[in-house]
């Protein structure tokens, strides 16, 4: 039963290494630029579908492709930001959330009118590779992507403290405007933000693609989790998103082993709206951030 | 211009009696069934202006109350037999729970957390229905076998259906109109303006947004009754999803958010470009009218947030702020 039990936490580790890949771009470009960004299970989605077919194109590894996708979306993003977020920064509140609801309609549909509704996979060297170590078994393909992820947490931590354009980051993110007082180039460094925040969508995308088949809607699912997890973990908070996504992993696979896989999808919504009604600032929430839902 | 369309305002209501005839002119069942959808939209985006646009409350979840309405009714009607009239009724007062429910939980978000409140309560409810199979059917759904009959709710032609829910627009106009000339409606306007000083002018802001969601919730159920008993099957990957709720706001915004014609506007214009590019482009590309729908609301949203009654009530100014949009925009301290 241990054993079991064991398994079962492993399990739900892995999937929220996942969760924290995914979710932390999302947090990245809340807590710097303040925009709730409703399409970022979208730019995961295209991160997949870019995957999916520059490896049926070129017939190389998804992993080996991983770099040029973080690219790709890099640049993307830094489209979407100049030419859709950048007009919606201090725009009224339906202009801030209803552009990107917007964004994720029209990326779905694109993707449903490139791609169509079926489900496509990514085939890999190591799809369907499960290590074994003392009697847990590792999907080899989960693996690699809670390592790039906690490894991309790790850097972009190190890249917020360290780096002079992360601490402009983090300037910004605390005051808006004493940051562009000591001539920060906001502007700029939003644009940086948002394409960050992209190409990490991106990376997730990538490493995701050999995981779960993708379909034009998948970011629907993806962007839901990814709120709950920057909420819990504390919007803006990078390692937040880590402790956020390790937490909802875990209760989504407890919840599926000891109460049925249906409760499991209720339990992560149900910590949402309990952690949104006691402690909207989530764990690691930025000072005051609970009043930035407006 | 905006000072004689406000005096006119009764005279607008008017419009809403028309489409009440519409099946004198029409008999044709296909283009019955067009003017219904029309009228089913206006219904809902009107519903959803209520808490959404009155109130700034932006919600993400009414198809929760779309789907309470529609599933209550048809469930009474299908197990004990009780006849639509009423159960929409029960629909209607389980919704306003819910919705009381969920407001009394999530008052002190705003915007986009109250957006994502409202989207995890409607997910909930979707996932309990798709899992409660004995009752609802799972993703299956209900299908309501067809008794044509006037007590049933159903009809043997379109013109009952198209007659009950042109009623239905022209009640949720009316709500609207008497909510926007009253005392409530002066306090919706002033917490959506700003809600710290309207909280400093005495105004119940908790009671208001209260007041004004579950309003909203209610004719959202009724809604979904009259869904049900014409289109006969409801499922839970349509009348409990999220495409169903952002299609409710976004006919809205279009149209124009906060007043009472505006989201009919909406639906009067979206409508029909959706029948057309799903009629013209349905075997090549399925996901298009979608994929308009969205590039629409971003655009509305960048350009003219007021959506388009604001071309109608300020002409203008609207051109004023279009022109004037190409100038960089000066940063607040972020959106705070």
């Amino acid at each position: 039963m241990t054993a079991i039990i064991l398994q079962v936490v492993v399990s739900g580790l892995l999937l929220g290494g996942i969760y924290a890949l995914v979710s932390v771009g999302l947090t990245l470009i809340f807590g710097v630029s303040r925009i709730k960004n409703f399409a970022h299970g979208d730019l995961v989605m295209v991160g997949m579908y870019v995957t999916y077919a520059l490896a049926s194109a070129t017939k190389l590894d998804p992993y080996l492709l991983a770099p040029l996708v973080v690219v790709l979306l890099f640049a993307f993003g830094l489209f979407l930001s100049f030419a859709l977020i950048r007009p919606i920064q201090g725009a009224p509140q339906v202009a801030q959330i209803f552009a990107t609801v917007g964004l994720g309609l029209v990326l779905q549909n694109l993707a449903l009118m490139i791609f169509g509704a079926d489900f496509r996979s990514t085939a890999s060297v190591v799809s369907g590779k499960v290590l074994r170590f003392a009697g847990l078994a590792l999907p080899a393909s989960l693996l690699i992507a809670f390592l790039v992820a906690m490894a991309v947490i790790g850097g972009l931590t190190a890249f917020l403290r360290l780096s002079l354009t992360g601490k402009a980051m983090r300037a910004i993110a605390q005051d808006r405007r004493a940051a562009s007082l000591m001539s920060i180039d906001v502007k700029r460094i939003d644009m940086l933000t948002f394409g960050l925040g992209a190409a990490c969508a991106g990376l997730a995308g990538a490493l995701l693609a050999p995981v779960y088949p993708v379909f034009p809607t998948i970011g629907v699912n993806l962007v839901l989790v990814c709120f709950v997890v920057v909420v819990l973990g504390g919007l803006g908070s990078v390692e937040g998103a880590l402790i956020g996504g390790l937490l909802i992993g875990l209760v989504e696979t407890l919840s599926g082993f000891f109460l049925g896989s249906a409760m499991s999808q209720i339990a992560y919504f149900l910590v949402f709206i309990a952690v949104l009604c006691l402690r909207p600032a989530g764990l690691f929430g930025q000072r005051g951030s609970e009043t930035l839902g407006s | 211009m905006a000072r004689m369309l406000d005096r006119f305002a009764p005279l607008a209501l008017l419009l809403f009696v028309l489409p009440l005839f519409a099946p004198l002119f029409v008999s044709d069942s296909y283009t019955l069934h067009f003017i219904w959808k029309i009228l089913f939209w206006a219904a809902l985006a009107s519903a959803w202006n209520l808490a959404g646009g009155y109130a700034g409350q932006f919600s993400l979840g009414h198809a929760a109350f779309f789907g309470i309405g529609a599933y209550t009714s048809v469930l009474l009607y299908l197990k004990l037999g009780i006849s639509p009239w009423l159960g929409m009724f029960v629909g209607g007062i389980l919704a306003v729970g819910f919705a009381l429910l969920i407001g009394a939980l999530t008052l002190r978000l705003r915007g986009a957390f109250f957006a994502l409140a409202t989207i995890a309560f409607a997910e909930v409810l979707r996932i309990a229905v798709v899992n409660l199979r004995d009752l609802t059917g799972g993703a299956e759904g209900l299908s309501v076998p067809f008794a044509p009959g006037l007590a049933n709710m159903m009809f043997s032609g379109r013109a009952g259906s198209v007659v009950l829910m042109a009623a239905l627009l022209l009640v949720i106009a009316l709500v609207t109109f008497a909510v926007e000339r009253s005392r409530l409606g002066y306090a919706l306007a002033a917490l959506k303006e700003d809600e710290e000083a309207a909280e400093a002018l005495g105004v119940d802001t908790i009671r208001a947004k209260l007041i004004s969601i579950a309003l909203s919730a209610f004719v959202s159920a009724l809604g979904g009754t009259a869904y049900a008993f014409y289109i006969l099957l409801i499922e839970p990957s349509t009348v409990l999803s999220i495409g169903m709720s952002v299609e409710m706001a976004l006919m809205a915004i279009i149209g124009g958010m906060g007043t009472v014609l505006g989201p009919a506007i909406g639906a009067i214009l979206i409508v029909p470009l959706s029948e057309y590019l799903r009629a013209e482009f349905a075997g090549t590309f399925q996901g298009l009218y979608l994929l308009v729908y969205g590039a629409i609301l971003i655009l509305m949203v960048m350009f003219m947030p007021n959506g388009l009654m604001s071309v109608v009530r300020d002409p203008r100014g609207t051109m004023r702020r279009l022109k004037r949009r190409r100038r960089p925009a000066r940063g607040r301290n972020g959106d705070a």
